[in-house]
């Protein structure tokens, strides 16, 4: 393919392209002239055209983020890149170019109209962030693999699809394929399908459509169980008691235990080792509903506070508007009337009256977020008390059922113990009826040695336990303290600043109008 | 007439007693045999003739309204032996009514008079429609005298077909309908007011401007709640309150008097005078018990009105007695309290003295369970009884009949006034009046009905689809209620009577939905037009337009002359998508000073919003110049002073898209304007035509389906007709000459027709010998009159002679006619051989042959 212009030097986007373009497509007449009056910034600019220019590298377009349509056609580009930053992209047109692979348009979720006609395409890919693609042309390019087009599956809203001068369009079944494939599609290469064809297809692919969509359903489900799981998961976890309905925490006592498996093949060890998992399960299970159960109650907690706290907000600002809107039909009268009026010390007098409204106006204004500071301290103080409270309860009611566990697993240990120095006394006389393998053979060298791995299983079982509480209570606390800083922060002194400032300047505003009323009068 | 025969015979035994008294020695036998010469003569002619002049009277009714069974005779005189009882036994009560005689002068008892029947209309189902239907078909005659029972009870059918009737046809009508509707009804005979007894109504207010039970708008309980703000301190001191609140609860307990005192007033001045019939006035209305039809609790119904009173009501004073269909019964309870003590428990023989010992009487107590259950066993021992019993006889009356048009017309002549309290009210039957109007309620501020206060009419069927008119006199506003249909969509419209052009004091409210611009509402003053919206994709909400004077414009202007507008208000809600600080709330035009000012809406947390002023340039209008702007042609407010300023080029955009925005404005009030003209218009139009719609369902009114089912039925009939031709074979007698055989050979074809032809002839040559004689005969008679006349003619009086000259004229014209008759005959004959012939040549069975 040889053009015109394959001789001529590539071009390169630079300042002095990218200003021209943009002075050259932007504003007409008046408006023209005051955007070059005050220039024209790039991040405003919502539509770009660089065609024509023989550019070969997409370059230097990060300062166009607010850009909605590029057109890009008619260069010689040969890969898509350096797009990144135009995030609100919706038209992208790159179509008479060089460019071999689709890539590049991770970050463009928003494009609906993507024109990669006449280029060197062989293959529909990376193209999974264009959730929203409706329109896509990818006609006189090299794709001759009809099976890359179940890719454009997942393009639900896809409703255009240009792929006229293909290779595979010579493919006899290439039409009835295409529209069997994709169903959400109602045109193709321009053309509107009809009824018939679309049945004609759908009969021919039955099997195969039936068979893929099977899949999908499949993948889809597989997906939206782990999703459920995982929101699961993550309740639990915002309870602190993640991994506590069941056996986890049992298993991972003896996940790192090195003697415990060995102390496991010990006669009557393992009805021991039964009867202890069992309990034990069961307590985890109790802390684990006691955690949902209070954070339920903590989540109503906060909800119930934040209402009212949203509530008296909305009440004082109402109060607020009021107050303003009052005024403001005041002033609307009085300038009015000014207007119409000449006498001077009227006029005065009007004003100082204004001036005195003003004032009026601000104190009521503050007055009512004195009020509402008052009433979110009280508010906030109850809260924070109820909170801690709450909080406390859980970590202690935590703390008593997890030295169940401790005391289970004491238990536990002592039963080791004796069934160990028994089986000692026994292996000592060699009166043990079964094998042991020989590293448990090993332990029971001596006295020694026994209670040593029966003790360090032991200490790390209760490690293990430990930090299942230290975790739980820290997490628990934590989160209590951010949020009590959040609501300090946001409700109080934040929102109060924000408030005030905002009344200060109003206030201001409305002297400085005065003023300049005044001068004019004068 | 019965009792005068009676009587007759009565005398005649009393002779015969006398003559026995005074002979008194005589034997027995002696006494026999002067006893057998006494010739009783019967006066039997008498009777007859009596008879054959009622018959003539009452022939209009059936045989069951003159004459009674065998049965009703039985229970006339069960009757009237209870009456005897009775009257024997409580010498100081009134008398019942029992037997009183029909419209046929036939005694009847009165429960054979009601007749249970269930009228074909889904609205007499329930007791309200039936009352409100008895109370306006029937014209109500009062009692007279006031204090006596009628001497005649006439058959509910009668009472429809004369349309008037007293209470106790009323009543028993009333009771007809409800006892085929399944009620437990009862005709009761007793004492009313004279307000009931009189249907004078003037004293009650109208029920359809008794106020609904206001709705309690059930105040929303709020929730309690953990958390709650503290109230704001309460800074005003306490014993101020406090002595607030005393002087309002004095000022309010001082009002509280006034009004007692003003309602005593008025109480004293509604009052109805004295009557000194009171408790006398007789009256007949209708219980229902409670029970049947999930009726509650028992109540009356005043036949008159149709309204409904509890049994406790102070209208009603005393109970004589109570019937059904099936039994009578007395009251036997103290009634010097009026009716607030009785009990309607009919099976307490105590306290209701039954008539017949029979039958299912309605106890109110719940059946013994064991009872009936045993009650199979009894069965013979129960049949034993019943024979004993005296049955009610089946009802003389025949089926209560109404017909659609009947039901429709409803009131004597499909009109009805009602005088309430200060109320005045019309009913008319639908398709009555040219207008539609069926209701009509007149209010009045006196008792005189003479100072109007307001005018309601509700129409029906209109095809302007309006529904009610409030004309309010005193503040001279008429309101007219539209239902949805109208292609203006208009809901209601309220204006001044006085002045019903345009741009004038009006308020229009639409049916949103229906319109494309979710217009809701559109008030009008003379200089000032709001119009609200809803829903719409724009956000707008609210529309205010201030117009200054028309200027008076010389010279002729082809185009409208429209006022000009000074301001205009729209207002938005939020809309989502947007900043708020960069999404309209308020914009004003100030079009006579060249300014838009612009507000923003609130930010979610913020107190005040931003505004904007443009003013505008001054060649802001001129389509074809660029506008242009310079920095001091607006001013800003910002609330959001961390913010930067927009740039230049976007408030001119802003700019320009309000200019737009301006001139779509005025188009759209332009637009109101002129949509409110035409709306008047075509309401003048609507009203001058009053056409009414007709459903298609009603085969009535509704020509086009009338014509078209008359035009089914002409081509039914002559369908009918044609077949009976073809039915008809002219064949018939000549194949069954030759035995109706199944084939017909050519040779019988050929004979058949011969003879068919030559009897067609025959006749025919028959009917002209026919009509020749008749005219020779004439002719004949004709002449011999005149030799007699010319015989005669000088002894003739003039009489004779003029008869004779009548005869003449007479006989001429009949031999005129037959001669004429036999012309056409004779012209007619040969066609009709022609066509007979043509006939047989094309008929289905010979056409083989020729």
């Amino acid at each position: 393919m040889s053009r015109l212009y394959d001789t001529v030097e590539p071009a390169v986007i630079d300042e002095e392209m990218l200003q021209k373009a943009v002075e050259e497509q932007g504003p007409k007449d008046e408006a023209g002239r005051i955007a070059k009056q005050e220039g024209i910034d790039f991040a405003d600019v919502l539509a770009l055209r660089l065609d024509f220019k023989n550019i070969l590298k997409i370059d230097n377009l990060w300062r166009f983020t607010s850009l909605t349509k590029l057109q890009m056609d008619n260069n010689i580009i040969e890969k898509i890149e350096g797009m990144d930053a135009l995030v609100n992209l919706v038209w992208l047109d790159l179509s008479f170019n060089n460019i071999e692979v689709i890539e590049g348009l991770d970050k463009l979720t928003k494009i609906r109209d993507l024109t990669l006609y006449n280029n060197k395409i062989s293959s529909i890919e990376n193209m999974d962030a264009l959730v929203d693609l409706h329109v896509l042309s990818v006609g006189n390019n090299e794709l001759d693999q009809l099976e890359n087009l179940i890719y454009l599956r997942r393009f639900k809203q896809l409703k255009t699809l240009n792929l006229n001068g293909n290779p595979f369009c010579d493919d006899p079944n290439f039409k009835h394929y295409v529209i069997a494939y994709l169903p959400s599609l109602q045109f193709l290469d321009y053309r509107l399908i009809d009824e018939n064809t679309r049945a004609a297809a759908n009969e021919q692919y039955t099997y195969p459509i039936q068979q893929l969509e099977h899949n999908e359903e499949q993948a889809r489900k597989r997906i939206e169980d782990q999703e459920a799981k995982e929101t699961e998961f993550n309740l639990h976890k915002g309870a602190y008691v993640e991994n506590l309905n069941g056996s986890a925490l049992f298993d991972s006592m003896f996940a790192d235990d090195t003697e415990g498996p060995k102390l496991a093949l010990l006669p009557g060890v393992d009805e021991l080792l039964t009867g202890y998992k069992e309990k034990y399960t069961a307590i985890c299970q109790q802390i684990f509903e006691y955690g949902l159960k209070e954070h339920q109650r903590r989540g109503d907690e906060v909800t119930g506070f934040q209402t009212a706290v949203d509530e008296a907000k909305e009440d004082n600002r109402n109060m607020g508007m009021r107050k303003i809107n009052d005024f403001n039909e005041y002033r609307r009268k009085l300038f009015t009337e000014l207007a119409q009026s000449s006498d001077q010390a009227h006029i005065d007098t009007s004003l100082e009256q204004h001036n005195k409204e003003i004032d009026k106006l601000w104190d009521g204004l503050m007055a009512l977020e004195m009020q509402l500071v008052d009433q979110l301290e009280d508010t906030i103080k109850e809260f924070e008390r109820n909170m801690a409270d709450m909080v406390s309860t859980f970590v202690e009611n935590v703390q008593a059922l997890i030295s169940q566990c401790r005391d289970l697993e004491n238990t536990h240990n002592e039963k080791l113990l004796e069934v160990a120095i028994v089986t000692l006394e026994k292996m000592v006389k060699n009166e043990l009826d079964d094998e042991l393998p020989d590293d448990v053979r090993m332990l029971f060298v001596d006295k020694d040695t026994i209670t040593n791995a029966v003790g360090a299983s032991h200490d790390l079982h209760l490690l293990k336990i430990d930090n299942k509480e230290d975790d739980i209570i820290t997490r628990a606390n934590n989160w209590l303290a951010a949020l009590m800083e959040r609501v300090h922060n946001e409700e109080e002194v934040k929102r109060n600043r924000h408030r005030v400032s905002e009344i200060n300047n109003f206030i201001d505003h409305l002297r400085e109008e005065v003023e300049t009323f005044e001068i004019q009068a004068a | 007439m019965d009792e005068n025969a009676e009587n007759n015979g009565d005398q005649a035994n009393n002779k015969a007693e006398e003559t026995e008294e005074n002979e008194g020695e005589l034997s027995v036998d002696d006494l026999r045999a002067e006893l057998e010469k006494i010739d009783i003569e019967v006066p039997e002619v008498e009777i007859s003739e009596v008879h054959i002049q009622q018959e003539d009277a009452y022939a209009e009714f059936p045989m069951s309204y003159k004459e009674n069974t065998n049965k009703e005779k039985l229970i006339l005189a069960y009757a009237e032996n209870f009456r005897r009882q009775y009257v024997h036994l409580y010498r100081d009560r009134k008398p019942l009514l029992l037997n009183p005689v029909n419209e046929c002068g036939i005694e009847k008892f009165v429960s054979t008079t009601i007749r249970p029947t269930l009228l074909p209309f889904q609205e007499l189902y329930g007791y309200d429609n039936c009352a409100e239907f008895v109370a306006d078909y029937l014209e109500f005659q009062a009692l007279d005298p006031p204090v006596d029972l009628p001497n005649q009870l006439v058959s509910p059918t009668t009472a429809l077909k004369r349309q008037k009737g007293n209470s106790f046809d009323f009543a028993t009508l009333l009771c007809s309908m409800l006892l085929g509707a399944g009620y437990d009804a009862y005709c009761v005979s007793g004492y009313a007011t004279r307000e009931i007894c009189l249907m004078d109504q003037t004293r009650d207010i109208c029920p359809l401007m008794k106020k609904k039970g206001e709705l309690k708008s059930e105040e929303k309980k709020k929730e309690v709640r953990k958390y709650q703000v503290k109230p704001p301190k309460d800074l005003r001191s306490k014993f101020d309150l406090k002595m607030q609140a005393r002087r309002e609860a004095e000022e309010e307990a001082k009002a509280a008097e006034r009004r007692k005192e003003e309602e005593a007033r008025i109480s004293e001045l509604e009052k109805p005078k004295p009557d000194a019939l009171h408790g006398l006035r007789i009256h007949c209305w209708v219980l229902v018990l409670s029970g049947k039809r999930e009726v509650p609790d028992s109540f009356f119904i005043e036949p008159l009105t149709g309204n409904t009173y509890p049994t406790e009501d102070d209208k009603f004073l005393g109970i004589e007695s109570v019937w059904n269909h099936q039994n009578y019964w007395v009251n036997m309870q103290d009634c010097s309290n009026g009716c607030k003590d009785l009990s309607f428990d009919l099976g307490d023989s105590a306290k209701w003295e039954y008539l017949l010992h029979s039958s299912e009487k309605p106890s109110l107590e719940i059946p013994d369970v064991e009872a009936e259950l045993y009650e199979g066993l009894d069965d013979d021992e129960e049949e034993q009884e019943d024979e004993r019993h005296l049955e009610m006889p089946p009802s003389w009356v025949h089926p209560i009949l109404v017909t659609p048009k009947e039901y429709e017309t409803r009131c004597p002549l499909g009109k009805k006034t009602i005088l309430y309290k200060k109320a005045r009210l019309e009913k008319f039957a639908r398709y009555l009046l040219k207008d539609g109007m069926i209701t009509k309620l007149s209010v009045y501020d006196d008792y005189e009905l003479k100072n109007l206060v307001s005018v309601k009419e509700w129409f029906v069927n209109r095809q302007d689809k309006l529904e009610l008119r409030v004309h309010n006199h005193r503040t001279g506003l008429i309101t007219e209620y539209m239902q949805q249909g109208r292609l203006d969509c208009m809901k209601e419209h309220t204006y001044k009577s006085g002045s019903p052009g345009p741009e004038t004091d009006r308020t229009m409210v639409f049916y949103d939905k229906a319109r494309v611009d979710g217009l809701v509402k559109r008030e009008e003053t003379p200089t000032e037009m709001t119009e609200h919206f809803k829903d719409r994709d724009d956000f707008l909400y609210y529309r205010h337009v201030v117009f200054s004077k028309r200027m008076k414009k010389f010279g002729a202007s082809t185009d409208a002359n429209h006022r000009p507008i000074l301001k205009i208000t729209e207002r938005f809600h939020r809309n989502k998508e947007k900043i708020a600080s960069e999404d309209v709330s308020e914009c004003v035009f100030h079009i006579a000073e060249d300014r838009i000012q612009l507000t923003f809406h609130c930010e979610d947390k913020r107190v005040t919003a931003s505004t904007r002023e443009f003013i505008k340039p001054p060649n802001a209008n001129d389509k074809s110049q660029t506008i242009t702007m310079t920095p001091d042609m607006t001013s800003t407010f910002q609330v959001d002073t961390t913010k930067k300023s927009p740039k230049n080029l976007y408030i001119y955009n802003m700019l320009v898209s309000l200019v737009e925005a301006e001139d779509q404005s005025v188009q759209a009030i332009r637009a109101s304007e002129e949509e409110i003209k035409e709306c008047l218009l075509e309401r003048i139009r609507e009203e001058t035509v009053s056409e009414l719609s007709i459903s298609v369902y009603d085969t009535e009114r509704n020509e086009k389906a009338k014509q078209h089912r008359k035009e089914l039925e002409r081509q039914q009939l002559e369908e009918k007709l044609r077949r009976q031709e073809q039915e008809l074979d002219y064949l018939a007698p000549f194949l069954a000459q030759m035995g109706d055989p199944e084939k017909i050979a050519r040779q019988q074809a050929f004979k058949l027709k011969e003879d068919c032809l030559a009897d067609l002839k025959q006749r025919l040559i028959d009917k002209a010998n026919l009509i020749q004689s008749r005219f020779e005969k004439e002719t004949q008679e004709l002449q011999k009159r005149q030799q007699w006349y010319q015989q005669n003619q000088v002894s003739m009086t003039k009489e004779d002679e003029e008869e004779y000259l009548a005869y003449c004229s007479e006989a001429m014209f009949r031999i005129h006619i037959l001669e004429l008759r036999l012309n056409r005959h004779k012209e007619m004959a040969p066609h009709k051989y022609m066509a007979l012939e043509q006939k047989i040549r094309t008929d289905g069975r010979l056409s083989d042959y020729f």
